[in-house]
């Protein structure tokens, strides 16, 4: 079993640009806006950088293929750049990338950017994603809430849960949301919501309504990650550390073979599994202070909740109708508002996610800081339910 | 014995109500008809498909590898160029070898190939299909309907024993349509009636009578391919049929089905048919054909899915569906619907068997079902290399695992419905689901497959196809539906 990376890369930095529908921006703005904040907030200087990764999920509306947009935009110091592609998962293996950089030895600071820019060209939600010449010929044109509704129907009918009871569940989950990003100036949506509002609301794809579903939204999130070593000689007041990175690509079995139900995430789990060892974490819900996850959907929260361990199988949907995930709940998840509210810029919402566990961290989160965290979890599908890669970061202080 | 060995028809679910047809057009036709209804083929169907569906029926006892010919007859073929027979023989599982061949042009066209098989004897596949388009509010909008039937032709236990036929050609201009124009123009009616079919029918009857040496007084029954009303009562006494049973026209509740028509009236009146019994099939344009059958033992267990398929109907009252359907009312179809719709004509190559007649997988060593297959097993624990073996799929049916009714994704009949279909047997895929009623289904449900269009390129016309899955279940609709909404309740 390999020794993994709990402990060998530290945090030195990081930024992330106000969220929304940014017509004020382009894709290169975006990442500058993020990269700067973190420049300032790691302390260094470019030149100081030995390689980046970059995640950006569509090049043909976004910022565009291959590393050279973001090396271009930033004006990075003749070093590699790595595009990476991995659906909504992106973010996290461009961090997974700079980490594992790090801890390889082959750098001594890297940097991640991710950045998504959808709201220039007028298509409403997201575009269909390009697979291939034959995968079309047979597959449904399918869209992400049309997915989604799929693990809600699952769900529901493997745990006997009323169709009634799942909706407030879920609506529960978008209200809870909302209210968190209200104090968070970077978020996308800042408004709260009523539950009768999210019950009322139009049906995207049975039973997921509009605000069941997260945004579309431009932004940017940035990662400057180096050793413990010179994290600490750079007097970083906080080490902030990686405790472990892992991500799990679906081959087929959950949407080629019958073994799999569809009301849970086959690769979820076992993300969550090897995480866990990974860090050496025994008692996810006691040891982990709270969880920034893959919300594109209300019914993902809930699900994911079951499938990182936080709560049994078939009681996360009620559980969440207890207010037990809400800021002040039993374990907070979403505290920035999540995807729902921040937004969710398809490619930078890995490291967003980890900007927020990184400020909560140390200690930076301002109205919305909760008392003395320190284990974060994120999280991100990126997919479908039936075929996606899904990746688990969790970061913490030393000793956690 | 050469004769015809089975009979299958395939008719659309939906039924436009002639009612809403008039209540949308009557303020500019104010004589258009308001009774009965007629077929209405869903966004998906077209000849070609609807073809495939009635073959089907036909071929559920039959050896698919024996046979020789593939003809395939419509006025309404999806493609003017790619041979539209072609699709139907990958998508049924016909041999190679088979011979295909396309006719249209008149609505006689599944008589004229009926009858050259019926003479030469040999085992072939007859497939006529089509989904006429008329110009709205039009007498024949109201009139047609869409539909497909398909015979069986051969020497092997026929359960319509052919006795002798006769075709006669003329040039007459019962119906003509330019190439590029939408729709066809017909001949005044009482002329056609008088001429065409007392005339030149009547003649080619008595002709076909006499070359099966066959009495007038003999014929049991009169399938005349035609909705013309009391046309059948006026041909039969002209040609002396003193005791003929006529067959229903099927205009009340299905329409006149183009070159299908006379297959499809045939297979709706084979229950009336009793062993011994002698049967006249006969249709019209640019000539006639007739043809003479005597009805063996075997007529009596046949099943030309025809109940199945006219009880099988949904009331539609939204005439929209029509004009939109077939391409005459241009809509909005928002930015998802501007996506094209690559062609890739070498992968489609390369995957025909998966995606035309619907094979899958399946692992010669572990019995693993898979689609679409692959060189490595979907087995996750232990991927095996090159054991899959061929697996068709088509008639295994299975049962919905996921499902979804999504208002974002394009469809030409919002919402979207689609899911995970486990196949009975093993594998499973995401699939769409289809026909009026798709949104219907629950989880759980059995489902069953057909062959429809995927996806159309609204620049190029360029369609693909692909298999779908409709319910199973044979409760009523209405029941299901009433069912779903206690549920929900």
């Amino acid at each position: 079993m390999p020794s993994g990376l709990k402990d060998k890369v530290a945090i030195l930095g990081m930024g992330c640009s106000r969220f929304g529908e940014r017509w004020d921006v382009g894709p290169e703005e975006l990442m500058v806006e993020a990269y700067s904040e973190a420049l300032s907030t790691a302390g260094i200087d470019p030149t100081e950088i030995d390689a980046a990764w970059y995640s950006s999920h569509y090049d043909d509306i976004g910022a565009g293929k291959a590393g050279t947009p973001m090396a271009q935009a930033l004006r990075l110091p003749d070093i590699g750049v790595t595009r990476v592609e991995n659906f909504c998962a992106g973010g996290t293996e461009a961090f997974r990338g700079a980490v594992m950089a790090v801890a390889s030895g082959a750098a001594d600071i890297a940097l991640a950017v991710g950045v998504e820019k959808l709201k220039d060209t007028g298509f409403p939600g997201l575009p269909t994603a390009h697979r291939g010449s034959f995968v079309p010929m047979y597959m449904p044109t399918h869209t992400n809430p049309g997915n989604f509704s799929q693990l809600a129907t699952a769900y529901g009918a493997a745990h006997s849960i009323p169709e009634r009871d799942l909706k407030r569940a879920m609506a529960h989950t978008s209200v809870k949301s909302h209210a968190n990003a209200v104090d968070n100036p970077r978020a996308h949506l800042r408004k709260e919501i009523t539950l009768d509002a999210v019950l009322s609301a139009p049906i995207v794809a049975e039973p997921l309504g509009l605000f069941d579903c997260c945004p579309v939204s431009d932004g940017a999130a940035c990662a400057i990650v180096t050793t413990p070593e010179i994290a600490r000689a750079r007097a970083a007041s906080t080490l902030i550390l990686v405790k472990a990175v892992q991500v799990v690509t679906s081959n087929g079995w959950e949407l080629q073979q019958q073994g799999w139900s569809g009301a849970y995430v086959h690769t979820a789990r076992i993300a969550a599994e090897r995480a866990y060892r990974e860090a050496g974490v025994t008692d996810p819900a006691g040891q982990i202070s709270f969880a920034e996850l893959h919300d594109c959907f209300s019914i993902t929260e809930i699900v994911t909740l079951e499938d990182i361990g936080i709560a049994p199988p078939g009681t996360a949907w009620s559980a969440m109708l207890d207010g037990q995930f809400d800021r002040d709940g039993r374990f907070p998840v979403q505290v920035d508002g999540g995807l729902k509210c921040f937004g969710h810029p398809v490619g930078a919402s890995g490291l967003r996610m980890l900007f927020e566990g990184w400020l909560q961290l140390t200690g930076q989160a301002e109205d919305r800081q909760l008392p003395d965290p320190s284990l974060v979890l994120t999280h991100n599908l990126g997919g479908a339910p039936a075929q996606n890669t899904c990746s688990i970061a969790l970061i913490g202080a030393e000793g956690a | 014995m050469t004769g015809i060995s089975a009979i299958g028809v395939h008719l659309p679910r939906a039924r436009l109500e002639r009612s809403a047809i008039a209540a949308a057009m009557g303020w500019l036709t104010p004589d258009l008809p308001d009774q009965g209804r007629r077929t209405l083929a869903f966004w998906d169907e077209d000849s070609t498909t609807m073809g495939v569906a009635a073959a089907r029926v036909a071929l559920a006892q039959q050896d698919r590898a024996a046979f020789g010919s593939l003809d395939f007859c419509t006025l309404t073929p999806p493609f003017a160029e790619r041979q539209n027979a072609s699709i139907l023989h990958a998508a049924l599982g016909l041999p190679a070898s088979c011979v295909t061949q396309e006719s249209g042009t008149t609505q006689r066209a599944a008589l004229i190939a009926l009858h050259r098989l019926m003479e030469a004897g040999g085992r072939g596949l007859l497939v006529a299909a089509d989904r006429p388009v008329n110009a709205p509010g039009s007498l024949a909008e109201t009139r047609v309907g869409d539909g497909a039937a398909a015979a069986v032709a051969g020497p092997d236990d026929p359960c319509l024993g052919y006795l002798g036929g006769a075709t006669r050609t003329d040039a007459i201009v019962d119906r003509y349509r330019a190439p590029g124009a939408q729709f066809a123009t017909e001949g005044e009616e009482r002329w056609l009636r008088d001429v065409g079919w007392q005339g030149i029918v009547g003649a080619t009857i008595a002709e076909a009578l006499g070359n099966s040496r066959t009495d007038p007084d003999a014929v049991d029954h009169l399938v005349l391919a035609s909705t013309l009303p009391r046309l059948a009562q006026r041909v039969a006494r002209e040609a002396g049929l003193g005791k003929a049973r006529l067959a229903d026209d099927l205009g009340g509740e299905i329409g006149e089905t183009g070159t299908a028509h006379a297959l499809m009236m045939l297979a709706a009146h084979m229950p009336k048919i009793a062993p011994g019994d002698t049967v006249l099939l006969a249709g019209f344009g640019q000539g006639a054909t007739a043809l003479v059958f005597r009805a063996t033992e075997a007529i009596s267990g046949l099943d030309t899915g025809f109940e199945t398929a006219h009880a099988a109907g949904l009331s539609e009252t939204c005439y929209t569906k029509l004009p939109v359907f077939s391409g005459l009312l241009p809509w909005d179809q928002g930015p998802r619907g501007r996506a094209p719709v690559m062609d890739a004509l070498a992968t489609a190559q390369r995957y025909a068997p998966a995606l035309l007649s619907f094979t899958g997988g399946k692992c010669r060593e572990t019995g693993a079902v898979q689609f679409p297959p692959a060189r490595l097993s979907a087995n996750p624990q232990a991927p095996l290399r090159d054991t899959q073996e061929p697996w068709p799929m088509a008639d295994l049916g299975g049962t919905v695992t996921s499902r979804t009714a999504d208002n974002l994704a394009f469809s030409r009949n919002p919402p979207s419905v689609y899911g995970l279909v486990d196949i009975a047997g093993g594998g499973r895929l995401m699939m769409d689901f289809t026909d009026p009623d798709a949104a219907t289904l629950r989880i759980g449900d059995p489902v069953r497959f057909v062959f429809r269009v995927k996806d159309i390129d609204s620049a190029t016309g360029f369609r693909r196809y692909f298999w779908k899955a409709v319910t199973a279940q044979t409760a009523p609709v209405q029941e299901r539906q009433e069912a779903r909404d206690a549920e929900w309740a």
